[in-house]
């Protein structure tokens, strides 16, 4: 096994994650925690937060960076919604996250089923903010203004690499796509949070990521997160190199001077790592 | 009461694990949500906490072993 730089560290609590996992059984649902084996779930299972991941187990998308199982989509379980929000009060989340395995096979893309989620938490978690991960939805803006009408707080939809790898890391994916859908939910609903997120360590150079921050921050986008791409096996897109502590520190420097209201920015940073943080820095910074 | 410490399976497709570090010796005491040790695995190390107040009385598995999940790694009284 290769040897892991000293900052690559992650508490885990094999109680707190048991406990976590059991719920999500017994209430047939997914975390993206667990489907992407996220090296943060032993933190985030003991602080009793989690990213639900609707839509089933398998994607039709098959990222080179991603765990998740690409395979033929499930049925979509009418009474997800429900659960999900029963799992978000029991935890008592106050800051909810909601992802999906990308849904190429439905004509909405899964967009109605995300809007379910939206109303089931505002209506069984009042006073929880809701934080939605889409995929690019094919860039339909019915689709789009369905999630987008539900109202979550914040939308998050992951570019997670420079133009250049796209063709390398998401083969499936259109780089001006991804730009576009978050230029569409900021200019449609300009009080919703647009956030995004990409990976460091594939290869990228600094040019590349300077002229990605640009594009996305054109895009009306609020908040930015940055993390280590972390290879999940060797069938996965080779990983090119740790990214210093330090060099993280810069990225959100640069973010910030560049106009993102909010920049996560370490080696451990994951779209949804301490998302609460994330929405009530950048709507401190907006007010 | 006597209890040993085995590697924990913290996926379940883990087939090994590295001991990378003991951050307690023999005769040491720990408290519930402390560290004890860590473990490599495919992206990252993790530090293991414990689950309740111990000490641990005997080191069974040396930093750097390549060990299964369910593999003693230390004998521990709770």
């Amino acid at each position: 096994m290769e040897k892991k730089p000293q900052w690559l560290k992650a508490p885990y609590n094999r109680a707190a994650v048991e406990e976590v996992a059991a719920l999500m059984k017994d209430l047939k649902l997914n975390t993206v925690c667990n489907e992407a084996n996220c090296p943060n779930l032993g933190e985030c299972f003991r602080k009793h937060t989690a990213t639900f991941m609707i839509l089933g187990a398998n994607c039709t998308r098959n990222c080179r960076f991603c765990n998740i199982h690409c395979g033929a989509p499930e049925p979509v379980d009418p009474e997800e919604p429900r659960h999900l929000a029963e799992a978000a009060k029991k935890l008592g989340l106050r800051h909810v996250v909601v992802t999906s395995v990308t849904r190429d096979d439905l004509p909405d893309g899964g967009a109605a089923h995300f809007a379910a989620v939206i109303r089931a938490l505002h209506e069984i978690c009042p006073g929880a903010t809701v934080e939605v991960l889409i995929p690019d939805l094919k860039l339909n803006t019915h689709a789009l203004d369905t999630v987008l009408d539900a109202r979550p707080d914040v939308l998050n939809h992951n570019v997670e690499t420079v133009k250049e790898l796209y063709a390398a890391v998401r083969p499936q994916a259109i780089y001006a796509r991804s730009l576009a859908v978050l230029a569409y939910c900021k200019k449609r609903n300009p009080d919703i949070l647009v956030k995004t997120g990409f990976m460091v360590g594939l290869g990228e150079t600094d040019e590349q990521i300077d002229t990605l921050m640009d594009d996305i921050l054109a895009t009306g986008c609020d908040i930015l997160t940055i993390g280590q791409y972390l290879r999940p096996s060797p069938e996965h897109a080779p990983l090119m190199r740790y990214v210093t502590p330090e060099e993280f520190d810069a990225y959100k420097k640069r973010a910030l001077e560049k106009g993102f209201k909010y920049c996560a920015s370490t080696p451990l940073v994951r779209s949804s790592y301490r998302a609460a943080e994330a929405i009530s820095a950048a709507r401190g910074e907006q007010a | 009461m006597k209890v040993e410490l085995k590697m924990p399976r913290l996926r379940p497709e883990m087939k090994k694990g590295v001991l990378c570090a003991w951050l307690k010796d023999e005769g040491d005491t720990f408290e519930p949500g402390e560290a004890i040790y860590e473990i490599e695995t495919d992206k990252v190390v993790n530090q293991i906490e414990a689950e309740h107040a111990g000490r641990i009385t005997k080191l069974l598995a040396e930093e750097g072993d390549e060990l299964e999940p369910g593999a003693v790694l230390a004998e521990i009284e709770e």
